[in-house]
């Protein structure tokens, strides 16, 4: 995966120190969940195994965190499309 | 109940092709001929779809489904996670490589076509007939180019720096003077700045003189709000002899900045060529290394991140506000609002420029706190000017969507008279107008919603390019989709006004 885009300018706070640092493009992280998938994502060709070990699990929490977050938002839409057609039935035949 | 105006049951078919071609000011004289789309002319003023069905859809409830669309495109996004797929879509081309000699040789036969067709506007507009539909410099610059042109840049390409008369002019000037003069024009052993100065050993050279580089591009910024400030309250709308007067002093001030600051000019000062760049990037058609490449409509606003100079987002920023003031001083609330203030004794004109700026500094602002919000969210050390430079591609594709909307239907109804015109600009045949069907309307409405969905898109792809993972990315969109739900529901309410006239200019 190559980065085609440019590093974002980043700013830790003068009198914090940052939470997870990246070793390969010294990018700070406000958490190792973080860093580990930037890392797998980024410098996967660099990466150690240690590393590669840490991206696995980090993409194994975000996996079961999407699936939630997926069914909230599949029940958001459906939700959504229900109310619209309905808001429509309603007006349209001269209710509201 | 339904809500569309029974008072305006009454109008005619006239009345609406008056209103929608007086968009620019431009009054019509009388219609020997229309050339009717279709044959229900029910007048429902800013109402849609009420050609077949009984039942009219009310405008709340208009402007509630495109927020709700858009909402709900932002829930469909977050379905699509996969990195590497989201990549293969925005970045797919097709590559045209094109061989220098023949792009030269285009280019400069479009530079002559354009200075040429820059004398004939100034002619046209200083002797030409004075009726607005008639007028060649008028119909030209309003539906031709500022409609019509522009809305190719996004739909095609940015076709302008090949286009634009004054570049041309300034490059012939900067030739000549060399020729003639021995003035030190650049040439190909020069040293060439990143914004086109040039470093040659002589005392002094064309375009080598340099801009603060603390103003970044802020000098267009202000050149775009005084450009549409301008459009908006003075006559050059409608009167042909000011439009070529200020045609000719822009003309004057392009071509000579060009010539003292070189290329920076239209980088960072020109408003025009600023627009044209802006909305060049969610085109299909862009231009490569080696020639150019074909892609889909948007995706090249995923990839390239502005500059980072200082007012690069402002001037994002003030494209899409500029266009929503556009529309906004038509709209009839406006007119209402403005009309107790004027007859206290404030100079409308004060007004104008008062919201025009207040307008601009509220959307900087609320743009500033949607990025604290995705900073927050996306829990993240990467500031929020960042922020905000990285997401601002994403707001062309609303300006595009949003100019769509509003100059479609004024470039149509006026392209017949421009066609016309073209062929015999001294001697103009009566024109005519396009009459435009009832679901004109709807078309307008599709093309924001459109355009935010897009919008919704490109942010949803600079997020994953920007925050490692999925649900970083995903949860620091919220802030700006709901500024987009807001601002959808804004402007579809704007589209759906009728048109009045901007009042006390």
């Amino acid at each position: 995966m190559s980065t085609k885009l440019p590093d974002p300018s980043t700013h830790v706070p003068a009198d914090e120190e940052p939470i997870a640092t990246c070793p390969h493009c010294e990018r700070p992280f406000r958490s190792v969940h973080a860093r580990d998938l930037h890392v797998g994502e980024l410098h996967e060709a660099d990466a150690t195994e240690t590393e590669d070990e840490r991206y696995e699990r980090a993409l194994e929490t975000e996996r079961d965190d999407l699936w939630f977050f997926h069914a909230k938002a599949v029940v958001g839409l459906g939700v959504t499309y229900a109310t619209t057609v309905i808001l429509y039935m309603v007006v349209l035949s001269g209710f509201l | 109940m339904s809500e569309s105006a029974d008072g305006d049951r009454s109008r005619g078919v006239g009345q609406r092709v008056a209103r929608a071609a007086v968009r620019a000011g431009l009054r019509l004289g009388p219609w020997p001929l229309s050339v009717a789309l279709v044959g229900t002319a029910s007048a429902h003023a800013g109402s849609l779809g009420g050609a077949t069905a009984s039942a009219t859809v009310p405008t709340w409830l208009t402007v509630l489904t495109g927020g709700i669309v858009v909402g709900a495109t932002f829930l469909f996004t977050t379905l699509l996670t996969d990195h590497d797929a989201m990549r293969g879509v925005n970045w797919w081309r097709i590559a045209v490589p094109t061989p220098t000699s023949v792009r030269r040789g285009l280019v400069r036969l479009t530079q002559v076509v354009s200075v040429a067709l820059l004398a004939l506007v100034v002619v046209a507009g200083l002797a030409g007939p004075t009726t607005p539909t008639q007028n060649f410099a008028l119909l030209f610059v309003w539906a031709g180019w500022w409609a019509g042109y522009t809305m190719t840049t996004y739909l095609v390409g940015n076709s302008w720096p090949a286009l634009d008369p004054w570049r041309a002019t300034a490059g012939g000037l900067r030739w000549g003077l060399a020729t003639l003069l021995d003035v030190g024009a650049p040439r190909e052993r020069d040293e060439r700045s990143a914004d086109g100065g040039v470093a040659t050993g002589r005392r002094f050279a064309l375009g080598s003189a340099s801009l603060p580089r603390r103003w970044g591009v802020w000098p267009a910024v202000v050149g775009l709000l005084a450009l549409v400030f301008l459009e908006v309250v003075s006559p050059i709308g409608t009167n042909s002899r000011a439009l070529a007067l200020v045609v000719l002093a822009y003309s004057v001030v392009t071509v000579a900045g060009a010539l003292v600051y070189g290329r920076a000019w239209f980088d960072r000062v020109d408003p025009v060529s600023r627009v044209f760049a802006t909305y060049g990037r969610v085109a299909p058609v862009q231009r490569d290394a080696d020639g150019f490449s074909v892609r889909l409509p948007g995706t090249a606003a995923t990839e390239e991140i502005l500059p980072d100079r200082p007012g690069e987002t402002a001037f994002v920023v003030a494209l899409l506000w500029v266009t929503t003031y556009d529309g906004l001083v038509s709209t009839p609330l406006w007119a209402r609002l403005l009309t107790p203030i004027a007859e206290a004794g404030v100079p409308a004109v004060l007004v104008y420029v008062a919201v025009l700026l207040a307008g601009f500094g509220i959307f900087l602002g609320v743009y500033r706190l949607a990025s604290r919000e995705i900073r927050e969210r996306a829990d993240t050390y990467v500031t929020v000017d960042e922020i905000e430079r990285w997401f601002a591609p994403a707001l062309v594709p609303i300006a595009a969507g949003y100019h769509v909307a509003h100059f479609l239907g004024y470039f149509l109804t006026l392209a017949p008279a421009l066609g016309a015109v073209a062929i015999a600009p001294f001697a103009p045949p009566n024109t005519v107008a396009l009459v435009l069907p009832e679901w004109f309307g709807s078309v307008k409405l599709a093309c924001v919603l459109l355009g935010h969905v897009l919008a919704v898109w490109v942010a949803h792809s600079l997020a994953f390019e920007l925050f490692p993972g999925v649900l970083a990315a995903i949860r620091s969109q919220v802030p700006s989709v709901v500024v987009m739900v807001f601002y959808t529901m804004v402007s579809l309410w704007v589209i759906t006004q009728p048109y009045v006239a901007p009042p006390f200019v």
